[in-house]
């Protein structure tokens, strides 16, 4: 099918080091997939590589069917491909409503001109895109805490607000960066919850995480990463009983696999 | 009405600059020093544009002003262009240029840029200097047209109104998505980026608008002194604007002008003109450790929105 | 044939200086980011007190100038980094007022005139080519200079913690290198070298005041030219500048001899020589 978030057979080589030999993962819209693996087993390779922020030696991603491999990163994120960052980038004194209008910035079609020149045109946009920053901030539960700054948040709001930026300009496709990293259970809880009603709207969400137990209860599918390579592909059930998985996770989170969602 | 609420430094500058000009009206030297803090206003509010907002160190403010001056001087000088004529060319030259520069360096890290714009600040010089057919060399252009000619409270007016022009460009550029995006850009460019934000075409939109300010000074300049030399505008100006944004805060929308108008006042204390690199340099040494963000930084705890 | 290669020759001799200015410019620009744009200015003050003392007497008192101008800076510098601030263009920035400030200070106490001296009025001919005896001074003077920093910073411990402090500044401190130190030496270091080159220069070309921003310019193209990353190559660089500058000058006239450098130096810097914005592996 030609919908759908696809990269295939793709390989990362710099220096003398080969991040990723022949790696592939699949989003479908309105699904949650999950990429998990150890540490320098490419996750994070493949996450800049479907991103744009790295390019790939070999290998093809495709957004719907049409080719996007290589393109500069703000060319992806045009497409509608969105992401966070595993360290929030934000300005701390910055207020919720700041940080998610930043991330409506692809929406506007007025240009430079006609903002310095103030003309009503680019007035009215900036109506609109204010518009659409409280509608995503009510889709994720942040509406009361518009006004508040950044910097004197929680990590799990702070991690929300991420969310809420990547999606502000409508984005088909989200790639989180271990965004359970550091967080209370109940910030996770928040967080998948506001996860699912994302995905649940139809954009196709791409979670890359160590926390197996918080990947266990959102993903359908989840693809393991191994030196590089796919190590195995299922649903989080067959994940957890494949013995490969289990070795190959053994020393990193054992615990992790029978722990409760 | 929240579209002039929201534009509160316009306002602010346009009452602060008709007292200024009702109290310098009363005696033509404070007119002129009324003048050139104003003219100086413009190019300081430029670079802190460029700096303050984007994250650019530009020592080439004083050149784009330069070109700005020169152009229109040669324009009406030896081709008997009116002005008003020459001056949406001496707006629309150092934007070209200050555009073409930024496309090439904007992608590399903050100091490389700041020196790109010393080299081609000192390149503007010399060319400047020697291109004496064109520029008159060393020894400049006089007999420019004056504007306004023997009504300097009418100069002061078409000045600061040009000023109120650029001050309201600036927030209205801020107010907007591409001033969230250099303030992003500024703080993280990978987070710009992932915002969407092609990095480098807004900067150098940035730089063209701040290269165009500076153009508008020189035209000023050069249609109230009608006399230009290499000298008048350049490395020096660059300089002091650079001063007088430090001072005044260079995030803040007015802190250049600011800025300018503390500057303005203290040189007049000056003994001579040869140690003004002296107070120049040593205040911005002691801006820097002292009060970084200037005096509206000071004044004021957030940023300008 | 034979005027190219006195242009190449005058060149390299001329270089040298350059070379003197590079070196602890990129030591600076590896050590804390920034550059010292009142490099130049150590020079031209060098050079002013150098001529006016007159003599051994007047070698050391410039020296002495350098030094002190440079301690200046390394105060500064440690007055910005204990009020936080660690950007390089906030460093840059106070050390170009610094620059402007002393251009002002020479001129308020010596005015316009060029300072000036000769210590030989004979000039050599070797293989034909037209060397004056000072410039081979310079030159050999520099090349034994660049031997000291070498060995300094490849064969001594001192060396050995200015690299790491250069690599990895935060790893550097929690092992215990004073990197704020190290940081504030290449600034001295600026001005002992800075104070050479000036007197060198002295005896050569010539100096006034507004030749310290311009110098600076000179030698941080020097400095890049190479890659900033090491002596040899910031050395090698101002060799090369040199060689540009007496080209660029021997062959055009006027303003174009003026911009060739420039040029050079603008297209160095547009291909990335002083870093840019890069991912790779990691996450950005």
């Amino acid at each position: 099918m030609s919908q759908g978030l696809v990269a295939r057979d793709v390989v990362m080589r710099f220096g003398g080091v080969l991040a990723l030999d022949g790696a592939a993962i699949e989003v479908v819209p309105g699904r949650i997939v999950g990429l998990i693996g150890r540490n320098g087993s490419g996750k994070s390779t493949m996450f800049n590589c479907i991103t744009g922020f790295v390019r790939p030696t070999e290998g093809r991603i495709d957004l719907d069917g049409a080719p996007i491999t290589g393109l500069p990163p703000h060319r992806v994120v045009r497409a509608g491909i969105a992401r966070t960052f595993q360290t929030p980038r934000v300005d701390l004194r910055a207020t919720v409503r700041e940080a998610v209008l930043c991330g409506c910035y692809p929406l506007g079609r007025c240009g430079f001109v006609s903002a310095f020149l103030g003309l009503t045109s680019a007035v009215r946009e900036e109506i609109r895109l204010r518009e659409q920053a409280d509608g995503v901030l009510r889709q994720v539960n942040l509406a009361p805490l518009g006004d508040q700054q950044i910097g004197k948040l929680a990590m799990g709001q702070v991690r929300l607000v991420e969310v809420a930026r990547g999606i502000a300009a409508g984005a088909r496709y989200l790639l989180l960066d271990e965004p359970a990293a550091g967080l209370t259970q109940s910030e996770r809880n928040m967080l998948a919850d506001a996860i699912r009603v994302v995905a649940k709207s139809g954009v196709g969400v791409l979670l890359v995480e160590h926390n197996f137990a918080f990947v266990r209860a959102l993903c359908e599918t989840i693809t393991v990463l191994e030196a590089g390579r796919v190590l195995a592909v299922g649903t989080a059930d067959e994940i957890a009983a494949d013995h490969r998985v289990i070795e190959s996770y053994l020393g990193s989170e054992p615990a992790a696999l029978v722990e409760p969602a | 009405m929240t579209y002039w609420r929201a534009r509160s430094n316009t306002l602010v500058l346009l009452a602060c600059a008709t007292l200024a000009g009702a109290v310098a009206a009363r005696d033509p030297a404070w007119l002129d020093i009324a003048i050139a803090i104003v003219i100086n206003a413009l190019v300081a509010l430029s670079v802190g544009l460029t700096f303050g907002q984007a994250g650019i160190l530009s020592a080439a403010q004083g050149s784009f002003a330069a070109i700005g001056a020169y152009t229109t001087a040669i324009l009406t000088v030896r081709l008997g262009w009116s002005p008003w004529l020459a001056l949406p060319v001496a707006i629309a030259l150092p934007a070209g240029l200050g555009h073409g520069l930024a496309r090439l360096v904007t992608r590399l890290a903050p100091l490389a840029v700041a020196l790109a714009t010393l080299t081609l600040s000192a390149i503007i010089e010399i060319v400047l200097r020697s291109w004496d057919n064109l520029t008159g060399g060393y020894v400049g252009l006089a007999g420019i047209p004056s504007v306004f000619a023997g009504q300097p409270i009418a100069f002061y007016g078409l000045a600061v109104g040009m000023l109120a022009l650029a001050v309201l460009a600036y927030e209205n550029l801020m107010l907007s998505r591409f001033g969230r995006g250099l303030t992003t850009i500024r703080g993280d460019r990978a987070r710009a980026i992932a915002d969407g934000i092609a990095v480098p075409g807004l900067l150098s939109a940035a730089f063209a608008l701040a290269a165009a300010m500076a153009g508008a000074g020189g035209w000023l300049y050069a249609h109230y002194f009608s006399y230009l030399s290499p000298g008048s505008l350049g490395t020096e100006l660059s300089i002091s604007v650079l001063l007088m944004m430090v001072v005044g805060g260079a995030r803040h929308i007015l802190g250049p002008v600011a800025g300018a108008v503390i500057l303005g006042v203290l040189a007049q204390l000056l003994p001579a003109q040869e140690v003004q690199g002296l107070f120049y340099g040593g205040a911005l040494i002691v801006i820097l450790l002292v009060a970084r963000n200037g005096l509206l930084g000071l004044v004021r705890r957030e940023g300008t929105l | 044939m034979g005027y190219l290669a006195e242009l190449v020759v005058r060149g390299v001799l001329l270089g040298a200086v350059y070379a003197l200015l590079a070196l602890p410019m990129s030591l600076t620009f590896v050590t804390v980011g920034s550059i010292d744009f009142a490099l130049g200015a150590y020079a031209v003050l060098a050079a002013a007190v150098g001529s006016t003392v007159g003599g051994l007497a007047g070698i050391a008192a410039g020296l002495g100038a350098a030094l002190a101008a440079a301690v200046a800076m390394a105060a500064i510098f440690a007055g910005l980094k204990r009020a936080g601030v660690e950007e390089p263009i906030t460093i840059s920035l106070a050390s170009f007022g610094l620059a402007v400030a002393i251009g002002s200070l020479i001129l308020s106490i010596w005015g316009t005139r060029a300072f000036m001296l000769h210590s030989f009025d004979d000039v050599w001919v070797m293989l034909g080519i037209r060397i004056s005896p000072q410039s081979l001074i310079n030159f050999a003077i520099g090349m034994l200079l660049l031997a000291l920093v070498y060995l300094l910073l490849y064969r001594t411990g001192l060396g050995r913690m200015m690299r790491a402090a250069a690599i990895n500044p935060l790893g550097a401190e929690l092992s215990g290198i004073p990197v704020t130190t190290l940081q504030t030496g290449t600034f001295i270091s600026g001005g002992l070298l800075g104070g050479i080159a000036g007197l060198l220069i002295l005896f050569s070309a010539g100096l006034d005041f507004t030749a310290g921003l311009s110098l600076t310019l000179s030698c941080f193209g020097a400095a890049i030219l190479l890659g900033a990353h090491g002596p040899i190559r910031a050395f090698l660089g101002g060799i090369l500048m040199g060689v540009v500058e007496a080209l660029s000058s021997g062959l055009a006239s006027g303003a174009v001899s003026a911009i060739v450098p420039l040029v050079v130096i603008m297209i160095v810097l547009a291909l990335g020589a002083v870093g840019g914005v890069r991912f790779a592996g990691d996450r950005p």
